[in-house]
């Protein structure tokens, strides 16, 4: 197993009020390739900010973060976009589907980046939602959706573009304890049968259970 | 699905919004149709003007008069093939006298020749050229004041004392949209002989040249004949002599252009508004979109394709109302009521070319502020919107 994301001595501070405010303070953290890790700790800990940093999203104020290979400060913001559009697979709390789109359209948006015919973009998205259970709900809309089902199709989303990496930021923060159970087990299924490596931003210990390493934050710094 | 596409069916996320957004631009545009209909309308008579005559009057100013005998004068310059003339008698029907209509003194011999655009029957021509007190009226103006083929009726005139009792002897229609199917003529004689201290006075010349390229060395050569002349003459070719008409009421026609524009900035402001509130409302989803690699150039494709699609929307629904309001409506009415000035009152394919074109154009406009705004957006602070 080699090392697929790596953060060393990341800081990384705020300018609030006057005053900096160190949110990540000289954090190392390594996750193995095909590790499914959970990021746990209280409200203000850091835990998405370090997210986002591994996700490409934000740069450190001082450290660096290699992910798959690739250190995410030495690139261009354009370059960044482009590296998580093949890299990255990303799952929200919010699901973030398009209203307008049906489910199979909301699978196929991140291919809509990439050359692949209109065909192929068609067949890997409904490839993605028969992994994850919806084959019967292409043609759905979002609202046509429960919430448990609009998550699918996001993880869907994730998966299209065949990422090495999922990132998941509370993906059952909205859900009900059941669909929030089949949404690990799915996010399970990810990384034990797809290989997939996921790290996830939890507050909840249930969902943190599922994964093979819990990481806490606390202050900055993991505890 | 493509970009481009996706774009378009954001436009139909707020279906009432869209909606009302979509009626305003389509009201703003019909408005918009309608004034620029009422300057082409008016400024039409001099773009399809016949470019074989040449009008003169006198030089210094269009209501003094010229002697008649300048009309054999003129026939008598090289190149001029064909003379009439005419006077402004200011005529009305005393049963009718909030109607105005153009009723004018000419010279039945020559008239119709030179202005072979009203169209009369050869019959019809030979009873009203023989007839001293005969008239030849638009059928447009006809139908409006109820007159028919042999009726007998009366003007007054506002400069010669009198009635004029005149027989119907045809009512003519036009081969030519700019001809004014609201207009009497009668025999110039028949005014003169009551014209007073305006006797053998003519309000101008109409010729028609042999070569309609060399209209303006023609009038040039006219007014060279005059030049030694009390009375002088300024001789322009129609389409200059309609054209000064349209001059003297370019402050009208400036204010229209003016409000013209104001309506395009009310409308791309509602446009820009509905705009302004959909990128705000999907803040969070643009972070999203960032966040899967989506570029800010990509956003901006999406709010300009969501403009650009209400507006077009717009443009096309106000085009089509407008069709029936300004050609069935306004310019039935215009034509009927106010000839003199709107012969022919039709949406130009010009004007609804624009309309659909800054439809686009201000969709665009509208959605550059907006555009601009969600390549500032930072994707982090779009995200913690969310959590």
């Amino acid at each position: 197993m080699s090392t697929q994301i790596e953060v060393r001595k990341v800081v990384k501070s705020f300018e609030r009020g006057g005053q900096t405010l160190r949110v990540l303070d000289a954090l190392d953290l390594q996750i193995e390739e095909g590790s499914f890790d959970a990021l746990m700790g209280p409200s203000g800990s850091g835990k998405s900010t370090l997210l986002n940093l591994i996700a490409g999203l934000d740069r450190p104020t001082s450290g660096e973060v290699i992910v798959a290979g690739a250190s995410l400060g030495q690139m261009s913001e354009a370059a960044q976009a482009t590296w998580r559009s093949r890299t990255l697979g990303f799952i929200f709390q919010s699901y973030n589907l398009i209203p307008v789109l049906t489910a199979q359209e909301n699978v196929e948006l991140p291919l809509l980046l990439t050359n692949l015919s209109s065909a192929e973009r068609k067949r890997r998205s409904e490839t993605a939602l028969r992994v994850v259970g919806l084959e019967q709900r292409m043609g759905h809309l979002p609202r046509m959706l429960s919430g448990g089902q609009e998550q699918r199709v996001a993880i869907a989303r994730a998966i299209v573009n065949d990422p090495a990496v999922i990132v998941a930021d509370e993906p059952t923060g909205d859900l009900d304890r059941q669909s929030a159970d089949d949404i690990l087990t799915l996010l399970q299924k990810l990384n034990t049968e797809l290989g997939k490596t996921i790290l996830m931003v939890t507050h909840d210990p249930m969902a943190a259970e599922r994964a093979k390493t819990v990481h806490r934050l606390d202050k900055g710094r993991l505890a | 699905m493509t970009l481009l596409g996706l774009s378009a069916r954001n436009a139909l996320r707020n279906r009432l919004r869209t909606g009302l957004t979509v009626l305003a631009v389509a009201v703003a545009l019909v408005a918009f149709v309608m004034l620029r209909t009422v300057v082409w309308a008016y400024t039409i008579a001099g773009d399809v003007a016949a470019n074989d005559r040449v009008v003169s009057r006198h030089k210094v100013t269009f209501v003094m008069l010229l002697p008649k005998k300048y009309a054999a004068q003129v026939a008598a310059q090289p190149g001029v093939s064909q003379v009439t003339w005419a006077n402004w008698f200011g005529g009305k029907d005393p049963k009718h006298d909030k109607e105005f209509f153009a009723a004018l003194a000419v010279d039945p011999a020559t008239y119709l020749d030179v202005y072979d655009e009203m169209k009369v029957t050869p019959e019809e021509k030979a009873a009203w050229q023989a007839d001293r007190r005969g008239c030849v009226v638009g059928d447009v103006l006809a139908k409006k004041l109820g007159w028919k083929k042999g009726d007998r009726i009366v003007l007054e005139s506002q400069f010669i004392q009198g009635q004029f009792e005149m027989h119907v002897s045809a009512i003519y229609t036009a081969t030519r949209k700019s001809v004014d199917r609201n207009t009497l003529i009668f025999h110039w004689e028949y005014m003169n002989e009551a014209a007073g201290p305006v006797r053998d006075q003519i309000g101008w010349i109409t010729s028609r040249v042999k070569d309609p390229a060399r209209t303006a060395d023609i009038g040039r050569a006219i007014d060279k004949a005059f030049d030694d002349n009390d009375v002088q003459t300024l001789s322009q070719s129609e389409r200059a002599f309609n054209q000064s008409f349209v001059g003297m009421f370019s402050a009208i026609l400036r204010a229209i252009d003016l409000v013209s524009v104001v309506l395009l900035g009310i409308m791309m402001l509602v446009l820009g508004n509905t705009i302004a509130m959909g990128v705000r409302e999907r803040t969070q989803e643009y972070g999203a979109l960032r966040a899967l690699g989506f570029l800010p150039k990509h956003l901006v494709l999406f709010v300009l394709g969501e403009a650009v699609t209400i507006g077009v929307a717009g443009g096309v629904l106000g085009l089509a109302l407008s069709y029936p309001i300004v050609e069935r409506g306004m310019g039935r009415f215009l034509e009927e009521n106010m000839g003199g000035f709107f012969p022919y009152f039709r949406i130009s394919g010009g004007v609804a070319a624009t309309a659909i074109a800054l439809s686009v154009l201000l969709g665009v406009l509208a959605a550059v502020v907006p555009a601009w705004q969600t390549t500032r957006i930072k994707v982090v602070d779009a995200l913690r919107r969310i959590a």
